[in-house]
């Protein structure tokens, strides 16, 4: 950035609020060419609520946006507007239709104009290609609505990437993505910054990967900015996360000891041909690993599809869940990593949302007074800001969203609680909130089993781990004692 | 459903493009394939109980008790596959038919008459769209209330009365041959058929309708104009259904209130019959018009074999079930065209 700070996008003073709650107080935010600049803050800082403004997908309230060409001059901000893309939070993608229609389709822009398949064809496999070109190879011609989580976001990374924009918006892309994939996706965004002129915006809650790809930071806190452009380097860890507000929850819950009294109670068993896996009652048991295996195991757990694999095996529970309303029943929970599809119920008030799996655990017939008294104190515990426990779960942050999830199982008594990615999209104070919460039920002798694909988390809450290879085979079980990133990475084939 | 692409070598910069792009007809067309034999069956089961079912004749007299049918149901397929539902092609059916035959009572020819009764679909069309998109209203809830009071104007217009068709050349837009040696009727059909099929596989803005019904939102934040594609499938769908309800007076010359009234579920089941889903996002026309030419066929079988035609309703319904279950079976999820 020699010839004085050619900015691609300056925000200035940029106000939004949602009828009476004001989101962004006054945001100052700006991206030069050809940098990757990561915004932070916390949950409900308003980092996806600026994105949103910046894409025009939420009208701004007060404040300046303006979109520069390669040459510095302004654009209008319809034009400037064409020239970002954005991968977001909550995938937008095409269910029906190919992988292939799902990048290209976006590019035709006149409707009464031929549609050509081998043109999207070429087009989606050469942008996928970047990121994985056996994944490229093997699904352009696939139903997105039939891709897991993570491949979809792929095809979502795909999409921005080769869209053609100077400006890259990436709202917590690395989600869904192994670490394999995150590398790729990291050296593509290397490359198009430097040698195309590319700018990118990248949101993480993840400080290794901040460090790794991002030149400066923002960081915005309470819809403010706090730090403005800022060379990430000169920043500490224990800075950045001062600035974001939460640096009592950084110190008191870093690595709090295993210090837990033996829980006694009956464990569990599962067993598929030649493996025999136990859990101990109060063990917190990690999965690391790509999502095949993993996923076969927590189905058969939670009952959530027949697994031909895994079965059970403990007292007064069947060999196989029929479905996840016996297991729930039966004192096994379930915290989905899909948050935005099988998780959140987004036509419901918050209440509903928090109480779902107790209603089902319960038999509950009517949904009587106490119920509210009971959500109320969840949210108290969890720290949520809302207005009202009748307000939608859209007027939430994602992180917030991923705590009411956490809620529904919170002081449920239960035998297993199996929870998929649940730090995905969290800020660090929640992040430590929910650890402390999940031993918590532990202490309490419920078997807690945590599947995540970031493996230093991992390694600060499981008491053993589980590890799967690519192939989604078990390939081995560590204990604590033995836990490193290392070890880790070695059995599940995935790069640190 | 193996889409194999050719392993090739795959060094950067060489051609990428070794995956294949044509899809067999059969892979394509599975569920249609499946359906044009499920009539074949019906038209032979009925053809062993009655010979004369298999004739020629009876041949022209179902397509041309069907023309209308199938029109019409692509027009309903246009707003189900961005995950609405028209409602109101039934009424508008009718309305256009008492429009027409009450505009040439007053003299306007045929051609103007027609004019008038295709203006019912575009006004409908226009209304139907716009409380959908502009105003944001469910699309079962607005053409609930365009079906009624369509259907209510079909009889204030003569008051209740059939009204015949004065202009003694107005048969000719039905049974007339503009290209010789075809009947319109089934020309009518044949271009409709395919100019829809080729937009909606072959056009941008057919891509944008199953877009549109495969996710709304997605499809907003992709940059596609969800709302301009909404609205004009339900203006297409009502125009379509106009231009049906011409076919249909200028066959029995003859215009009735309450003509179209059954047309508007033998459409959506038409379309449901023909592979696409009510959630949106799937469908073909040629499944719509397969469909469509099955409920005519059973219904034509039911009368020839002389079982009381009360039973059309349950035997058409036990179609759609039997489609349906085979759809659901065949295959976990069906893509968009």
């Amino acid at each position: 950035m020699s010839n004085a700070q050619q900015f691609v996008l300056s925000v200035k003073g940029l106000t939004k609020s949602y009828g009476a709650t004001s989101v962004l107080k006054g945001v100052d935010f700006s991206v030069a060419r050809g940098e990757v600049h990561a915004l932070l803050g916390g949950n409900g800082a308003g980092k996806s609520t600026l994105i949103r403004v910046i894409t025009g997908s939420a009208t701004k309230g007060e404040g300046e946006i303006i979109f520069r060409d390669p040459a510095g001059a302004a654009r209008t901000e319809a034009e400037g507007r064409r020239k970002v893309a954005v991968v977001h939070q909550e995938l937008a993608l095409l269910p029906h239709l190919t992988v292939a229609e799902n990048i290209a389709l976006p590019h035709f822009r006149k409707g009464f104009a031929p549609f050509s398949r081998k043109g999207a064809l070429r087009h989606a496999h050469e942008a996928l290609s970047m990121i994985d070109r056996d994944f490229a190879s093997a699904s352009v011609h696939r139903l997105v609505g039939d891709l897991s989580l993570h491949e979809g976001q792929m095809v979502e990374i795909a999409r921005a990437l080769s869209s053609g924009a100077d400006l890259l918006l990436l709202d917590e892309p690395t989600a869904n993505l192994t670490a394999a994939e995150t590398e790729r996706l990291f050296s593509v965004l290397r490359r198009l910054t430097r040698n195309a002129g590319l700018s990118v915006v990248f949101v993480s809650h993840r400080m290794r990967e901040i460090r790794e790809i991002a030149d400066v930071c923002t960081i915005i806190r309470d819809g403010r900015t706090v730090v403005d452009r800022v060379p990430t380097a000169s920043l500490s860890d224990a800075a950045i996360v001062e600035k974001m507000g939460q640096l009592a929850a950084f110190h008191s819950a870093e690595h709090a000891p295993l210090a837990r009294a033996r829980v006694s109670g009956e464990g569990l068993t599962v067993r598929e041909d030649g493996n025999e896996l136990e859990f101990a009652p109060g063990t917190i048991v990690g999965i690391a690993g790509a999502p095949v295996g993993p996923q076969a195991l927590i189905d058969a757990l939670v009952g959530a599809a027949r697994s031909k694999r895994w079965t059970v095996s403990r007292a007064k529970w069947p060999t196989r869940f029929s479905s996840p309303r016996e297991a729930a029943r039966l004192g096994a929970g379930f915290v989905t990593g899909d948050r935005s599809q099988k998780g959140i119920l987004h036509s419901l008030p918050i209440l509903d949302n928090v109480l779902a799996s107790r209603r089902v655990v319960r038999g509950s017939l009517f949904a009587g007074a106490s119920e509210r008294i009971e959500c109320l104190d969840l949210l108290q515990a969890l720290k949520v800001k809302a207005d009202s426990i009748w307000d939608l779960p859209h007027t939430l942050s994602g992180g917030t969203q991923q705590k009411l999830l956490v809620a529904r199982w919170l002081g449920v008594p239960s035998d297993l609680l199996v929870l998929e990615e649940p730090t995905r999209g969290v800020d660090i104070g929640t992040k430590k909130e929910i650890y402390q919460l999940i031993r918590q039920m532990a202490s309490t002798g419920t078997i807690i089993v945590w599947w995540s694909t970031e493996n230093v988390e991992l390694l600060e809450v499981c008491d053993r781990v589980i590890a799967f290879d690519t192939e989604g085979r078990c390939s081995g079980l560590i204990e604590h004692g033995d836990l490193s990133e290392d070890r880790l990475s070695e059995l599940t084939g995935l790069a640190a | 459903m193996t889409h194999t692409t050719t392993q090739g070598t795959q060094a950067a910069g060489q051609t990428p493009c070794a995956i294949r792009h044509r899809e067999s007809i059969i892979g394509t067309y599975r569920t249609e394939v499946a359906i044009a034999v499920a009539i074949a069956l019906l038209a032979l089961a009925v053809g062993s109980q009655v010979p004369q079912a298999l004739s020629w004749g009876n041949f022209a007299n179902v397509t041309q008790a069907g023309a209308p049918l199938i029109i019409m149901s692509l027009g309903v397929l246009l707003v189900v596959i961005t995950g609405g539902i028209d409602l109101s092609v039934g009424s508008v059916f009718s309305l256009t038919g008492m429009v027409t035959a009450q505009a040439m009572a007053y003299g306007y020819g045929g051609v103007a008459a027609s004019m008038f009764g295709l203006g019912v679909g575009l006004v409908f069309g226009s209304i139907n769209g716009f409380l959908v998109t502009i105003a944001g209203l469910a699309p079962f809830v607005v053409t609930l209330i365009t079906f009624a009071v369509a259907g209510s104007l079909a009889f204030i217009v003569t008051n209740g009365r059939s009204m015949p068709i004065p202009d003694p050349d107005f048969w000719l837009l039905n049974s007339g041959s503009l290209i010789p040696g075809l009947p319109n009727y089934i020309l009518f059909c044949l271009v409709l058929l395919v100019a829809i099929e080729i937009f909606l596989k072959k056009m941008v803005a057919g891509r944008w309708f199953y877009a549109v019904g495969s996710s709304a939102a997605a499809a907003y934040l992709l940059g596609i104009p969800v709302k301009r594609t909404k609205f004009f499938a339900y203006v297409a769908s009502s125009l379509l259904a106009s231009f049906s309800g011409l076919l249909t007076i200028s066959y029995i010359l003859n215009a009735e209130s309450t003509a179209g009234s059954s047309l508007m579920l033998q459409a959506i089941a038409a379309v449901v019959i023909g592979g696409a889903s009510l959630l949106g996002g799937t469908g073909t026309a040629v499944g719509a018009v397969l469909g469509a030419l099955m409920i005519t066929v059973i219904q034509n079988g039911v009368n020839l074999i002389g079982i009381n035609s009360f039973w059309q309703g349950s035997v058409t319904g036990l179609a759609i079930l039997i489609a349906v279950v085979i759809d659901r079976f065949s295959k976990s999820r069906r893509g968009a065209g």
